[in-house]
């Protein structure tokens, strides 16, 4: 997506008249930028902070503060490997650990390729069936550490 | 007994209208807004005893009330669908096979407090959710069940969905409020409370996805019907998520007050190969660990917080012999750290202490005077500003008391005797 592009999204979710006041529609439009752009830099928040009319250090902060959002690089694909309790107690770290050795990154890095960002992630309320993992917002759950490969290379992995 | 809240989700496509249409559903929502007047429904609701399902069990009937009485306008109904609790999954069954159950709740809460627009904030892990509201919204409207003018009336609502983006606190509700706003997720002071001044400081109704999904069950028969299902000072049926060491982890519908031991071990098929049962923590993260010994406890908020402990969002998760209770502790406690908005003191330096220490203890070079001090620390965040605080010091403060000589055990032996290496 563009600038240009993305700007006129903003103004489009402005017209959909959904909440009563401007600054509601900042997660919205951090939304927006979090799917259509590798991240959320300042250019972005400068759009958002001049069509929302909220100042700059708001769109900023709000940007910084949700795990969801990417102000930093992220892959085509965020890999989020759940590690709060039921999935630990499931042995979540041990697929962590795989993915860092098949991925070749550390948790929180992306690949080179620019293909995954591997993550851990506390719960994502999938834990009956711990451990889950997410890709995207595809969820795979019950997961042994054996299939972790043919789940990468649904989304295009070239290793082995 | 008779499956009550989760009676539609076994059934085929039970998210679509059709479905949800066929078996009764929006009858409840035509009654009160035909047959009752909006201080009926406030009535009816208070006779059944409902409480809050989403954490702090507030009588519901009550609630209403105050936001019925207050005449700033526009009033905000918000569904409170962040499920942001560790081991909690109940609300996302109800979200995404039953979600018109839960906008009829919205619909007749509406109705009976005169709130004119509707959000469901819907945490940002649960993409499906979304788009499975997404499309029961757009049906409700196509039926003409929201809008303006509802079915011939008066009553008019309008409902959206409003995602999160991944922040425990934004389930507190006044931190919510502030992220509906734009803004981070950082509680507001308490009083005013959100039924006076909410979203943009208009009164704005804050209810639990499951606590909502019982509304139209007790307008269709009855508060009465309704206050005679399980315990008589915490009435109705209740959704319990399972999970950790148990054969069959889930979500189980149960009268309030069965016993934490029927659940675990009738429902959910007791624990994985056949161990022992060690330890659990019967109402989420930030409830205090019960043993082995405390596990006839019934299921209700009263019971619970009699026993020490509390039933949060009644999430029940399960540790066996072979888990390490310092291992458990730290791994929550981490995740308060994490989630801590770091407004207040007492809450952004004791989840980073508790931390610190812990993991000390669990890498094997702990003291025993740690013990004293993260029983300190428990008890200085007590003083947070808001419920986080409050109560994410529970699962550690309540393991070093009960748990004492795992700990010790830690400290003397230089490792964790959990750890084979
Ligand atoms: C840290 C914290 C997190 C909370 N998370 C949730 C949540 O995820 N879902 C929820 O319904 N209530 C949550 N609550 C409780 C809400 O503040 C509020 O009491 C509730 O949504 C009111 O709805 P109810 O009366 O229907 O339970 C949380 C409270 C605290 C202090
Ligand atoms: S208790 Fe924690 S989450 Fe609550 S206001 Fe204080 S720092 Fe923020
Ligand atoms: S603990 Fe992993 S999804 Fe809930």
């Amino acid at each position: 997506m563009t600038y240009d592009e993305f700007r006129e999204e903003v103004r489009k979710l402005k017209e959909e008249g959904k909440y009563p006041s401007l600054k509601s529609y900042t997660l919205p439009a951090l939304w927006i930028a979090e799917k259509n752009f590798p991240c959320i830099d300042h250019e972005v928040m400068r759009i958002i902070s001049s069509e929302l009319g909220v100042p700059l250090v708001e769109v900023e902060e709000a940007a910084r503060f949700y795990a969801m959002f990417h102000t930093e690089r992220k892959g085509k694909y965020v890999i989020r490997v759940c590690t709060n309790l039921s999935c630990m107690l499931n042995g979540s770290y041990s697929l962590l650990e795989e993915l860092e050795r098949l991925l070749g990154v550390k948790v929180g890095e992306t690949t080179k390729d620019g293909l995954f960002t591997l993550e851990e992630y506390e719960c994502m309320g999938l834990c009956d069936g711990a451990p889950a993992i997410t890709v995207n917002e595809e969820r795979f759950l019950k997961v042994k550490k054996e299939e972790l490969p043919t789940i990468l290379k649904k989304f295009g992995w070239k290793g082995d | 007994m008779e499956k009550l809240l989760l009676r539609n989700v076994e059934k085929e496509n039970s998210h679509t209208i059709e479905v949800y249409l066929k078996g009764g559903g929006y009858r409840a929502f035509q009654k009160a807004l035909k047959e009752m007047s909006p201080e009926d429904v406030v009535e009816e609701v208070k006779l059944s005893g409902l409480r809050g399902r989403g954490g702090a069990g507030f009588p519901t009937g009550l609630k209403w009330e105050f936001a019925a009485a207050d005449i700033k306008e526009p009033k905000f109904f918000v569904c409170n669908a962040d499920e942001g609790e560790p081991c909690t999954f109940k609300d996302r069954v109800i979200i995404e096979k039953d979600p018109h159950a839960l906008i009829e709740g919205m619909l007749i809460g509406a109705y009976a407090t005169g709130c004119r627009y509707g959000y469901i904030y819907l945490r940002g892990e649960y993409p499906i959710g979304r788009k499975i509201l997404e499309r029961a919204i757009s049906e409700a409207y196509q039926k003409g069940f929201l809008g303006e003018n509802i079915l011939g009336s008066d009553f008019s609502f309008d409902l959206y969905v409003h995602s999160g983006a991944g922040a425990y606190i934004c389930g507190e509700e006044t931190a919510l409020i502030e992220s509906m706003e734009g803004k981070r997720g950082e509680p507001r002071i308490k009083p005013p409370f959100p039924v006076n001044a909410g979203y943009l400081w208009k009164p704005t109704v804050v209810n639990n996805v499951e606590t909502l999904a019982n509304i139209p069950l007790i307008i269709e028969r009855g508060g009465k019907w309704y206050s005679q299902i399980g315990s008589p000072d915490c009435p109705g049926p209740k959704l319990f998520p399972v999970s950790g060491k148990v054969k069959r982890p889930g979500v189980y519908e149960l009268p309030m007050g069965t016993k934490l031991e029927e659940i675990i071990f009738e429902h959910a098929g007791g624990i994985v190969k056949d161990r022992k049962l060690k330890a659990v923590f019967p109402g989420g993260a930030s409830s205090s660990v019960l043993t082995s010994e405390e596990i006839s406890v019934p299921m209700d908020f009263p019971s619970l917080a009699k026993a020490g402990t509390m039933l949060g969002s009644g999430a029940i998760m399960v540790l066996d012999e072979t888990d390490c209770i310092v291992n458990a502790a730290l791994r929550l406690i981490k995740f308060f750290r994490h989630e801590s908005c770091g407004k207040c003191t007492p809450c952004r330096e004791g989840t980073d202490w508790l931390v610190r220490i812990l993991e000390r203890i669990e890498g094997g070079r702990g003291v025993e005077e740690d013990l004293e001090v993260v029983l300190s620390v428990c008890e200085t965040m007590e003083n947070s500003f808001c419920g986080l605080g409050m109560a994410a010091h529970n699962p550690v403060g309540s393991t070093v008391r009960k748990f004492k000589e795992e700990y010790l055990a830690h400290i003397k032996g230089g490792k964790c005797p959990f750890r084979s290496s």
